[in-house]
Order: C-alpha cells, then sequence, then structure tokens
C-alpha cells in the first residue's frame, strides 16, 4: 500500500523501485537523489523523519529512513563494494540484477564472477552529535520533531522493554526484518558468542547515561561526559565536500543488522589479521547496536544548530529586525546583573558571542575575538555560574577547568592511533561557533608536565592563529577551527588573548549560587529564546566598510599615531576594526558607520584605561 | 574485444627477456636480463626486476598490458623465465636447502617414473609456484606518475600503481605460506595446494586416484619441509601531510610485501610503492556476510625509500618557461621576496633577508675546513610586530622546517636524546629539532625565554653545522646543517636604544655574533608608513583579502620550485672581486671602531657578507658573484646595523671624530694638569696624538680635529707645533 510514508519506512524499496524502472542505466544513482532531495525540500517533511539524536536507537526500525545531526569526527579508509550484482542460482532464469547500494549486506547468495557485478566506492565517516551541545538546543529539536514524528513511529512495535533485555530483541529483530537470514546457523552461533559483550555494552545503546564507567568500546567523544549515539556514516557521493568538523544534517537509510557485529565477532575468534589489530577492529566495525550504520541519501552543512531558527540563519523574519534595539538593550542588561553590574564587560562579553571568524587571510584569521575577563572572583564558583548561564545563551559551549591536573591530564588535541587507525579525539575539536570558556581561576602552582606544556601551546595556538595542529605522530597536521575563547582568570591570562577585560565588579551577592538562579528565574522564557535567536541570527550577517569609512579610519589612525605613538599599534587597529564590526552587527547594521566608529573607539578607549599601564613604559629609563 | 591470446603474450615475453639487450659504451651489447636469468639459474640472484621502460623500447603495447592487468603478466613472465633457466644453466648447481634437494629429487622423480601412458592426475602435478625460487617483479615505467592514496580509487584495481607516502605500520616478517605441500597416510602420494589468499582450508582427504578408489580414507598430512614459504610482510602507509586536502583526514592503505620487498621499511619512512592494486578474497562464513564489501591491498613490486626533500614534489619538474618568465621578471628580487608573507605590511628588507636565508648561500670545504653556507637570522622587535607571523610563514614555506619556541624547547629537544628502546632496552639516539631540520630551516620563536645551558647546545650548530654527542656510551656527531630564524623579545618590554644588542636580548655575544644578520623590527611613527599600515589593515577587514598590490603574490608551491631551482647553483667569488670586498670590510671594521658601535664586525661578518652575495648570486640562477651582489649584501648588512641604531643617531647628537677627539685631548689636559700642578691646559701634541691613533683614529683625522678647534679658538697650537694649549 504505497503511502505518504513509504519513503520514510522502507527508502530501499524507494530506490530498488527505481533502479528497476531505469533498467539499471547509470542515471539511476542520479534519479534516487533526486527523488529524496526533492521530498526533503519541504521542511514539514522533513520533519517526519524520525532523529536519531532524539529517538532511542531500538525504536527505530532497520532500513528505515532517519537523520542524525552530528560533526564528522574521523573519516575512514574508503571502502569498496559491490555496487550491482548478480544473485547466483542455478539456473540463469533465477539470477536476478540486485543491488548493493545503500546496503551492508546481501540476503542471498552472490554470483561474484559474474560480468554484471559492477565494484564501487563509497566513505564512511565516524560521525558523533554536536560535542558541547546545550540541552536546550537538544530539547528544542526533539520537541520540534516529536510532534510530527510520534504518528510516524507508531509502527515500531511498541515493545517498551529495556535495553538490557538485547538477548530477547536480537532473536526478534532477525526474524522479524529478515527472514531469509534466520536459517544461517552460524550466524545464531555468533549471536551466542556475542550475548556477553553485548550485555556489558547494552546499557550504552540505551541512552543512559554511560560517561564515567570504563566500557570496552570508546565512542571516542572529545568532550567528557558526553552521551548520544555515535554513527558510521557511509557517503556514497561527493565526499570531497564534507571536511572533519563539519555539522551535517544527515538523511539516510539505518541499519542496525546485527551481522555486523557477527563479522566483528568472527574476527576476533578465529582469524587474526596480522595487520588489523583487535584495536582497529573494534574501532572500524563496533557492534551495530552501538555504533549504528547510516547510509547518507542526502545531507548538507548545518550553519547553525538553533532549533528556534531556519537553516539558512541570514533569513531572520523583518519582525524581528525591529525588534533588535530592545532585544540588545534587554541582553546587555541581563549579562551586566550576570557579571555583577559591570556594563563596559557586559558589552565585551555580547561581542564576544558575536564573534566569528569570518576569513583566513593566509596564516591570520580574520574576526577572532579572543576575551579575557580578568578579576573573576577566585573563591567562590563563580565562573562555573557564569559558565551555566552562557550554556542558556549560545548553542555550543564547554568549559575546561585549567586545573594543574586537567591540564596535565586532558588530551586536548586529537591525535592519531595508529594500532586502531583512527582518530583519537581531542577536547579542542570542535564544531564551528563553540563557546569555549577557559576557567583560569583554578589553576594552582606547580609543575607542568610534557603534556601540560603541549596542552597550553594547543591553547596558544588555538587562540591565535584559530588552528588546532592534530598530532600524527609523524607529522602534525593543521585543522583550521572557529572557536570562541573566553578566558576567566584572577589576573590578566597567561594565555594570549584579543582583549583583556578587567572586571570591576558593583556587587557582591553573598550567594552566588542563590543571586545566578535568581537571575534567571526572572528571565521569561520567551525572552530567552529571543536572545537565543540574537546572538545567532546576527552572527552570520553579511557585513561591509565603505569606501568612504575607510579613508576616514585611515586617517583617524594616522592621526592617533601623530599625537601618541605609543597609544595605538597596527595590532589595537585590528582590533578596534573587530570591535567597530561586532558593534555594527549587534545593532544588525551591515556596514560600519561613523557613529559605530566613534563608539568601537570610545568603548576601546574605556576598556584600556581600565587595564593598567604598559609594564613596558615604566621600565623606560 | 577478442580475448587476448596468452599463448602469444606469452612468447613476446620470453622474446623480450632474451633478446633486450643494451649497448655499452664500446658498443658491446649487454644482455641485461640473459645475464640476471644465468645468475637466477645459478641461484645467485632471488628477484628480477623487469623494468617497463625497457620494455617500452621493444614493444610498448606489451607495456600498456602490463599497466592493465599486472597480475596476469606476473605469471606470464615468471613462466617464461621458469622455462627459459635450463639454457641459461651453465655450470652445476649445488643445492641450498632442504627445498632445494626436494625440488630437484621430484623432478628426477618425475623423469624417472615417466611413463608414456600415464597422465598424471592434474591434482598431483607440482604446482609452477613449488618449483619456482626465484621472484619476479616489475619496476614502473619511468613515465607512470606517483599517485596520492585517495587518488586510487576503484577503477584502479588489477592495475600497477604508484603510490608515496609515509610507513605508519610495519608487521614483523613472517613466513607465508605459498604452496602447501602434504603426503597422504595410506598410499604415500603427495598433493600440493597453492595458497593465494591470507587463509586457507587444509585438505583432509586424500584425492589420489588410489586411495579414492580404495575408499581407504587416508588422511593428509602436512608437510612443512616440502611446502613452500616466502617472506611475508604487511605495511600500512599513509598519505603525506601536503597531499591531504585541508580539512580532510589522511588515508591509508595496505601493502603486501613479499619476498625481496620485506624489510626494507620501517615505520616513519617516506616510501614510493609500486604494486597491484587488488581485492583482498574471502573465505568461508565471512565471504556470506560480507559479500558486498571487499578490502584492497596493494601488493607490492617495488619499493624505494625516499628522502623527504626528495619527496616533495618540487624540483621534480622543471618550471616551464612560462614560470620562470613570471618570476624573472625586472624587480624579480623585490616580488620574490615581497611574496614572503604578503599579509604582513611592509619590512621589505627583512622580506629580503628571508629570501636569501631560503636560498642560503654556498657552502665552502676548504682542505676538510667547513664554512657553513646556511644563513642565520636573529629577528628582534617590541612585542607584537609580526614577528612570529614572519616565523611560521618561513616555516610553511621551507621544504623542510622546524618551528619550535624556546621557552618549550629544552637543549636535548633541539640537539638530540640518547633514549632507550623500551622493547630491545638497546640505546638510541633520537634527533631533536635542529637534526630534524637538517638542509632546511629551524625556526625558534622566543628564542630569548631560553635557558642560557640550552642556548649553548646551539652554538656548535650555528657555525660547526654539527651536533656532537657524548652521552650513555654513544659517540657520535649528527649532521644538523640547518638555517637558524630566530625571533626574540627585548628584555625590557621595549628595544632601547641606547643599550647594546646583548643587554637589550640577554643573549652572549658568543651567539649573537653567530647571526648574519639581526634585525630589529621597530614600531615606530611615522605618518607616511601609518598610513600606508592603515590602509593596508582597513583594506584586509573591508574586504577579507590582500590589497591589490603592484605585483601579486607568487604562489607558496612556484616559490619552493624557483627555490629549489637556485639552491642547485654553486656561484663562486671570482678573483676580481676579492679585493673590492676585502676593502669593503676594512672600511667596515673601521667605521665600527668609530662608531663606537653596538654589534660587533668581526671575521664572522665577512663571511656573512660573502653568503648573502653567493645567495644573491643563486637567486639570480648565475654561477658568479656580481659586484652587485655584494653591494646588496653589504646594503642588507648596513640596513640591519641601522634597524639596530637608527633612533640613536636622532636622540643623541652624531659624535663626529673630532668630538671624539677633543675629548680625549681634554682628558689628556687634565690628567696632566693633576700631575703637575698649576701647569695645567697644556699638552704635548705628540702624546695627543698617539693616544688618538690608539683609539683608533688616523692621524689626518687627528689633524682635522687639530685646525677644526683651533679655528674654534678652543685651544692654540703652537708655532712648532709640539704642544697644545687650552685657552
Amino acid at each position: 500500500m504505497p503511502t505518504v510514508h513509504d519513503w520514510i519506512n522502507s527508502p530501499l524499496g524507494v530506490v530498488e523501485g527505481i533502479f528497476a524502472q531505469y533498467n539499471s542505466s547509470p542515471d539511476w544513482e542520479q534519479k534516487v537523489l533526486d527523488f529524496f532531495r526533492e521530498k526533503l525540500k519541504d521542511q514539514e517533511a522533513a520533519s517526519w523523519v524520525p532523529s536519531l539524536n532524539d529517538v532511542p536507537l531500538h525504536y527505530l526500525k532497520t532500513s528505515s529512513l532517519v537523520k542524525f545531526r552530528c560533526m564528522v569526527q574521523d573519516m575512514f579508509d574508503p571502502e569498496f563494494y559491490v555496487g550491482v550484482y548478480e544473485t547466483a542460482g542455478p539456473s540463469p532464469e533465477s539470477k536476478v540484477l540486485k543491488l548493493g547500494k545503500y546496503k551492508d549486506m546481501t540476503d542471498c547468495e552472490v554470483d561474484l564472477n559474474s560480468k554484471h557485478v559492477v565494484t564501487m566506492e563509497r566513505q564512511s565517516f565516524y560521525c558523533m552529535p554536536i560535542p558541547g551541545e546545550s540541552q536546550w538546543v537538544k530539547d528544542g529539536f526533539a520537541c520540534c520533531n516529536q510532534a510530527r514524528v510520534l504518528p510516524s513511529t507508531s509502527y515500531v512495535p511498541q515493545r517498551h522493554k529495556r535495553s538490557h533485555e538485547e538477548d530477547d530483541e536480537m532473536e526478534t529483530q532477525p526474524h522479524k526484518q529478515k527472514e531469509q537470514l534466520t536459517g544461517d546457523h552460524a550466524a545464531t552461533e555468533a549471536f551466542g558468542h556475542g550475548d556477553t559483550k553485548r550485555l556489558e555494552t547494552g546499557s550504552q545503546s540505551g541512552h543512559t547515561a554511560a560517561s564515567g564507567c570504563p566500557h570496552p568500546l570508546e565512542l571516542n567523544f572529545p568532550l567528557p561526559g558526553e552521551t548520544g549515539p555515535a554513527c558510521l556514516v557511509k557517503v556514497y557521493e561527493e565526499w570531497e565536500k564534507f571536511k572533519v568538523n563539519d555539522v551535517l544534517e544527515v538523511y539516510g537509510i539505518l541499519s542496525v543488522d546485527p551481522l555486523l557485529s557477527v563479522i566483528a565477532e568472527e574476527r576476533e575468534g578465529h582469524f587474526v589479521d596480522p595487520m588489523e589489530s583487535l584495536e582497529e577492529q573494534r574501532a572500524h566495525s563496533p557492534p551495530a547496536s552501538l555504533v549504528p550504520r547510516v547510509h547518507m541519501l542526502h545531507a548538507y552543512r548545518l550553519q547553525h544548530n538553533n532549533p528556534l531558527l531556519p537553516p539558512a540563519a541570514s533569513e531572520v523574519s523583518s519582525g524581528f529586525l525591529g525588534e533588535l534595539a530592545s532585544i540588545r538593550a534587554e541582553l546587555v542588561g541581563f549579562l551586566t546583573h550576570v557579571l555583577l553590574g559591570d556594563s563596559l564587560a557586559a558589552e565585551y562579553l555580547l561581542l564576544h558571542l558575536l564573534s566569528n571568524v569570518y576569513a583566513r587571510r593566509d596564516v591570520l584569521p580574520l574576526g577572532k575575538f579572543t576575551l579575557n575577563l580578568s578579576g573573576c572572583p577566585p573563591s567562590s564558583s563563580y565562573t562555573e555560574q557564569l559558565f551555566g548561564v552562557l550554556q542558556q545563551l549560545v548553542t555550543c559551549s564547554h568549559r575546561v577547568c585549567m586545573s594543574l591536573g586537567n591540564m596535565n591530564g586532558l588530551h586536548f588535541t586529537p591525535q592519531k592511533d595508529y594500532t586502531a587507525n583512527r582518530l583519537r579525539s581531542g577536547m579542542l575539536q570542535l564544531t564551528p561557533n563553540t563557546l569555549l570558556v577557559l576557567d583560569e581561576t583554578q589553576l594552582q602552582q606547580g609543575q607542568l608536565d610534557a603534556a601540560g606544556v603541549r596542552n597550553i601551546t594547543a591553547l596558544g595556538n588555538l587562540i591565535s592563529w584559530q588552528k588546532v595542529d592534530y598530532d600524527f605522530s609523524y607529522h602534525q597536521m593543521e585543522f583550521p577551527c572557529n572557536i570562541n575563547v573566553l578566558i576567566a582568570s584572577e589576573g590578566k591570562s597567561l594565555l594570549p588573548s584579543d582583549c583583556h577585560m578587567p572586571l570591576q565588579p558593583q556587587l557582591a551577592p553573598p550567594n552566588m549560587e542563590e543571586y545566578m538562579g535568581a537571575l534567571q528565574a526572572a528571565l521569561p522564557p520567551s525572552l530567552l529564546n529571543k536572545f537565543r535567536i540574537y546572538l545567532t541570527a546576527l552572527r552570520h550577517q553579511e557585513y561591509s566598510i565603505s569606501e568612504e569609512l575607510t579613508k576616514m579610519v585611515e586617517e583617524d589612525f594616522v592621526e592617533m599615531r601623530k599625537e601618541d605613538p605609543q597609544s595605538i599599534s597596527a595590532d589595537d587597529l585590528h582590533r578596534t576594526l573587530v570591535v567597530a564590526r561586532l558593534l555594527s552587527l549587534s545593532a544588525g547594521q551591515s556596514t560600519l558607520s561613523r557613529d559605530r566608529w566613534v563608539r568601537a573607539k570610545h568603548l576601546e578607549a574605556r576598556r584600556t584605561s581600565r587595564t593598567p599601564q604598559r609594564t613596558i613604559n615604566s621600565n623606560e629609563p | 574485444m577478442a580475448p587476448k591470446d596468452y599463448l602469444a603474450e606469452k612468447e613476446k615475453c620470453k622474446k623480450f627477456l632474451q633478446e633486450f639487450y643494451s649497448e655499452d659504451d664500446s658498443g658491446k651489447k649487454v644482455f641485461k636480463y640473459g645475464a640476471q636469468l644465468v645468475a637466477l639459474a645459478h641461484r645467485e640472484q632471488v628477484a628480477l626486476h623487469v623494468d617497463l621502460d625497457d620494455v617500452a623500447e621493444e614493444d610498448p603495447e606489451l607495456v600498456e598490458s602490463v599497466c592493465e592487468n599486472t597480475k596476469r603478466y606476473v605469471g606470464l613472465f615468471a613462466d617464461s623465465i621458469q622455462e627459459l633457466l635450463p639454457e641459461y644453466r651453465e655450470k652445476e648447481v649445488v643445492a641450498k636447502d632442504s627445498l632445494d634437494v626436494y625440488i630437484e629429487h621430484r623432478l628426477m622423480l618425475e623423469q624417472r617414473g615417466r611413463d608414456p601412458n600415464d597422465t598424471r592426475d592434474p591434482r598431483n602435478q607440482y604446482p609452477a609456484e613449488l618449483m619456482r625460487r626465484f621472484e619476479m617483479y616489475f619496476k614502473p615505467p619511468s613515465t607512470a606518475k606517483p599517485k596520492v592514496v585517495r587518488e586510487v580509487r576503484a577503477d584502479s584495481i588489477g592495475k600497477l600503481v604508484t603510490v608515496r607516502g609515509i610507513v605508519t605500520r610495519a608487521t614483523e616478517v613472517k613466513p607465508m605460506m605459498a604452496v602447501a605441500t602434504y603426503t597422504c597416510d595410506q598410499c604415500g602420494a603427495e598433493t600440493y595446494q597453492p595458497i593465494q589468499s591470507p587463509s586457507f582450508m587444509p585438505l583432509i582427504m586424500c584425492p589420489s586416484q588410489e586411495c579414492v578408489t580404495n575408499k581407504s580414507g587416508g588422511r593428509l598430512y602436512l608437510q612443512t619441509r616440502g611446502s613452500k614459504f616466502v617472506k611475508f610482510q604487511e605495511l600500512k602507509i599513509q598519505e603525506h601531510s601536503d597531499q591531504v586536502p585541508v580539512g580532510n583526514i589522511p588515508r591509508s592503505m595496505t601493502i603486501y610485501a613479499r619476498g625481496e620487498n620485506t624489510r626494507i621499511t620501517q615505520p616513519g619512512d617516506h616510501v614510493s610503492v609500486t604494486g597491484v592494486f587488488l581485492p583482498l578474497l574471502r573465505t568461508g562464513f565471512r565471504q556470506a556476510v560480507q559479500g558486498l564489501l571487499s578490502e584492497t591491498y596493494l601488493e607490492a613490486h617495488c619499493i624505494t625509500l625516499l628522502n623527504k626533500t626528495e619527496d616533495d614534489e618540487l624540483g621534480v619538474e622543471e618550471l616551464s618557461e612560462e614560470e620562470l618568465r613570471q618570476i624573472t621578471e625586472e624587480d624579480f628580487y623585490e616580488k620574490l621576496a615581497g611574496s614572503i608573507a604578503p599579509e604582513i605590511f611592509g619590512h621589505e628588507d627583512v622580506k629580503k633577508a628571508l629570501l636569501l636565508l631560503l636560498v642560503g648561500g654556498v657552502q665552502q670545504a676548504p682542505q676538510g675546513m667547513k664554512i657553513r653556507g646556511n644563513i642565520n637570522i636573529c629577528l628582534m622587535g617590541d612585542p607584537g610586530v609580526a614577528k612570529s607571523q614572519l616565523l611560521s610563514y618561513i616555516d610553511r614555506l621551507a621544504p623542510r622546517s622546524q618551528y619550535t619556541t624556546g621557552r618549550g624547547s629544552s637543549g636535548v629537544g633541539l640537539t638530540a636524546a640518547v633514549m632507550r628502546d623500551p622493547l630491545t632496552g638497546e640505546m638510541t639516539l633520537e634527533g631533536g629539532a635542529l637534526v630534524l631540520a637538517d638542509l632546511g630551516v629551524c625556526c625558534i620563536d622566543e628564542f630569548d625565554k631560553m635557558a642560557d645551558a640550552d642556548r649553548t647546545a646551539i652554538h656548535e650548530v650555528m657555525e660547526q653545522q654539527t651536533i656532537s654527542i657524548a652521552k650513555a656510551g654513544i659517540m657520535t656527531s649528527l649532521n644538523a646543517r640547518c638555517s637558524i630564524l630566530a625571533a626574540a623579545n627585548p628584555a625590557y618590554g621595549r628595544y632601547n636604544p641606547r643599550k647594546s644588542v646583548e643587554q637589550n636580548i640577554q643573549l652572549p655575544a658568543a651567539l649573537l655574533s653567530r647571526f648574519d644578520l639581526l634585525w630589529l623590527i621597530q614600531d615606530r611613527p611615522d605618518a607616511d608608513g601609518d598610513l600606508r599600515l592603515a590602509q593596508h589593515i582597513t583594506y584586509v577587514h573591508q574586504h577579507c583579502r590582500q590589497p591589490p598590490t603592484h605585483f601579486t603574490p607568487i604562489n607558496m608551491k612556484l616559490m619552493r620550485r624557483y627555490i629549489s631551482l637556485c639552491q642547485r647553483r654553486q656561484p663562486v667569488v671570482p678573483e676580481s672581486l676579492a679585493d673590492y670586498i676585502t676593502a669593503a670590510y676594512v672600511e667596515m671594521r673601521k667605521e665600527a671602531r668609530v662608531s663606537k658601535d653596538t654589534t660587533f664586525t668581526s671575521a664572522r661578518t665577512l663571511l656573512s657578507i660573502l653568503r648573502l652575495s653567493t645567495a644573491l648570486a643563486r637567486l639570480r640562477l648565475v654561477d658568479t658573484v656580481e659586484k652587485e651582489d655584494v653591494n646588496e649584501a653589504m646594503r642588507l648588512m648596513e640596513m640591519s646595523k641601522d634597524s639596530l641604531q637608527a633612533e640613536k643617531s636622532n636622540a643623541t647628537r652624531n659624535q663626529r671624530p673630532a668630538d671624539v677627539i677633543f675629548s680625549l685631548v681634554r682628558e689628556l689636559a687634565s690628567e696632566a694638569g693633576r700631575g703637575r700642578a698649576g701647569a695645567g691646559g697644556v699638552v704635548r701634541l705628540a702624546d695627543a696624538e698617539q693616544r688618538c691613533v690608539s683609539r683608533g683614529f688616523t692621524p689626518a683625522q687627528f689633524q682635522a680635529a687639530l685646525d677644526e678647534y683651533e679655528e674654534l679658538n678652543v685651544w692654540q697650537v703652537n708655532q712648532a707645533r709640539t704642544r697644545i694649549t687650552f685657552v
């Protein structure tokens, strides 16, 4: 019975239909892609597709269409597979041309010697949920979907069983979906082998927090305490288009066939390849119940992961633009309270939250605006609270306590693990526009070991050049990134920063937790959502400087240098231009105006007046 | 397409092996493969490499077929060789190992027991692989371009491909069964099983005629002595970092090396591997479930180790006419210099110096004494003047470079460390940054922050270009022929021109004098420069790209290739210029004495000038140094000194020699005054002159000063010109 949801429930059927229709002429591939692209154009239709991010894996049927909002963490080597094959049969008539694309395994004998066999190539990406994604983002996406997803997922037998009853599920699954395979005694035998392992790992597939406990399979999340399904995405077309650390929305065919794990089990048991170590097998073919496979039909890069906005951030409703000024004022007011009454710091924090590396010239990233908030109250949990508030505002964030133990113990840069043949993730493997809060107030005196020094260097590189050098042990590879770094420190930070902002608290609430809690409670949710939209939308606005203003800025600079050459350097000009840009953006303006420039200069002057006179001058004889 | 007649093809192979010859100098025919076949027949050679270039001379079509369907042709060639070998055997071969004895025995048996009516059971026939004691490999045609791992796609399966990469893993070399030999416990018949895949299913039942008809159920037992094993090693290579598109993870590839190709590489080596790209056959259950997937590997035919410098594709192809023209335009020197870190505004002379550092001077080694050709440069400057950016740009531009910071590296990290291998307990030497940057550039940021003890490690490198190690029983000397590019911050935050260089950077003179050029990059206000700077920065922010300059910067790749082209030149200083240079040097020495230089003008300066001029000559791609080169070298020297002192000339009054002489004479006068009370103010002229000359002034200068001050009526000289009296 062909229904609307057919292409969601059994996309493979659609693919096979198209394949048969075009009679294996080469353009069937394009037709398949076009079909799904066309279907998914509709926002409405796209939201019918269940998302791996919020629907537990065991509710999803294998070979149904799913979507996944994820970051590309690693790229494995390409796989060669049989794209079109002929079934092996006793008589020539029973031979049928079949399709091997978008599948992990066949359900019948393959005649590998047939001349119809076409070998094709595909790429697999190891993808994981966006690291550091705020809870409100997850919830936001979940409720956008849920409303429409429920009817479409109703076909899933609502067997409310716990995930640790995997045994049972595994028995039923193949029976239900892959009848042909049940006869394969070897497979069932291998299930038996797999049981113990399954039980160990079972708790994770069930979305229960499995962060802390050591488990046999490392899911390789960059940040500690992350959960969610990691996923092996098989890419069939245009894989050159995607890069590591890209945020993608992938639509594809889910494959959780337990047989996939069987292969791994079998390998471990009987056949030890001299090259493929155990670790490698585990990394590259983990049990499908833990790391499902998704065969990509359609994917696009997400500019942002804010559920409150349409995918293209630049299209903001005009009504919203009208409100900009008031939202900005509210937001600055809110941040002022958060920063204990320091309105200048609040202004800078706002600019920082809007900053974005918009271009790169050779090694120099443009638009980065690392903020160093010094003078944070050291004893209380202020920075933690501050982070809690910021988390409510931005889509992705992470806080690092720069304690000695962390600096020496954590892996900051991703590293290639040659035994497992995969990229071991590090904390700095983050998606663009993630807010990274470095809490330097936690730093004590002590000895940094070699790893600690490397970590500090990595942070320095990140801040100065917006790049992370991934360690490939024989050489380093530079990966450009776009991470907003906010450093909270007591004195001036030991890390470099674009902008040093000494905090001048106007009030000292006795109980920081209560104070912050009250602040957040006082914020109406509708306003909070506006803040969120504001921050995401304005970040990606276009911006330009007119010729006329360029002239003015130049003259201004020369003037200032004439008066006092120490007052402004090339770096200061860079910074002031960035401040001016962010100021203009924060007001929703796409060009620089004279007023803004003057304001930017004024802000900078107010800020520098707070910083102690440069030590350089005091040393002059 | 009609199926190929492989028998005919085989004849072609045979003919090629027999008939290929080249003519040596005296016009004699040298049968390249014929000679090798003899060696093979005598078991003196194991591997035969068939150079496809040679094949191309005879039969270009055959090369094409070989490249397309390599595995088949390996078999054809091997069969031909096998058939040809008896013809080439010139003497009786002594059996080397048990398998030889075995083979001989079998051949004898076969001949003795040959019965014309007895058609042998095909299964009991000796497989060709078993009898073969040689290995056959193809050497790729030189026209074939090495591929990047990610370019090896499904369409390359079965073809001969050459890839480059870095070895990331290598297994131990293990024996791998090539042919399994079984004997039956009932009838004693031998059965052979050639093995292609990494795993195999052993035969159990005896297939011989006797056992089958008798249904005796003979069991087969594996005979290790009669089986043939080959050395087997698996390698994994990974793309080199510059072959990876931005934002991608390097790909890797599995390589199977057999026989003579094993034990050639170790992890970390840069290699170029030629081989056949093949799918891996899985058997049994795995094939059933994984039917849709096939793993691939490269069956190695030819593994060559590469130096990293060679590996970078620069210099592989000659620069085309067009590119050369693009570079060697009129103002190519400015243009090349301007293309270094185009995003950094100004500092033309610094960039020129850096360009020369990349090109390097000519190393001289007269009678074993080595004079380095590498140019060392130290950049000093106030914080925030783009020193680090220049360094990081050079680090990227130089084909071989290491970047470290002074704070982050110890002496051991820079030079070499002796490590104990955790597995074997052996002592091994591990090279540090300077050793790794051999024949390249070592960029050291924050040079001043380095601990003194660590810094001394650099002294040797900077002049002798070696690192001597005497640690833990290892005494050796490692090459470290690298140019050092250091960046240092002034000791007091800002450079203080009133102090000497050592005081400013707090580096010992011994180290500073080893730098050919010291640049002080200062942030000085000047309206014109400021305007240009402002324009530059605003433009960048406005358009997100480089402002249009009077030239388009030459891209990095072209720069690299041009530089490597330059480095092949070995220009010499012609006799005629020697006088000019010595005169110039003497002049510089003189000036340095006069102006109380804060830098050093020593013999090292002379060498620096020579280095810089040879580098300039290299840059012009000529073989002799010209006067302009020397002039430019001296100009750069001068500019670098000026950068250290420029402000001084503004700040304090320029001290002319006459003024200095005057103060010297007055000093003398007051001394004399103290000695003979009352008679102050009179100095003997001879004394004064002697004093001045000893301070480095010429008598002429002294006379000039004498006259000048006499005119000013400061002192009077008596008629006999023997005494100076102060007025």
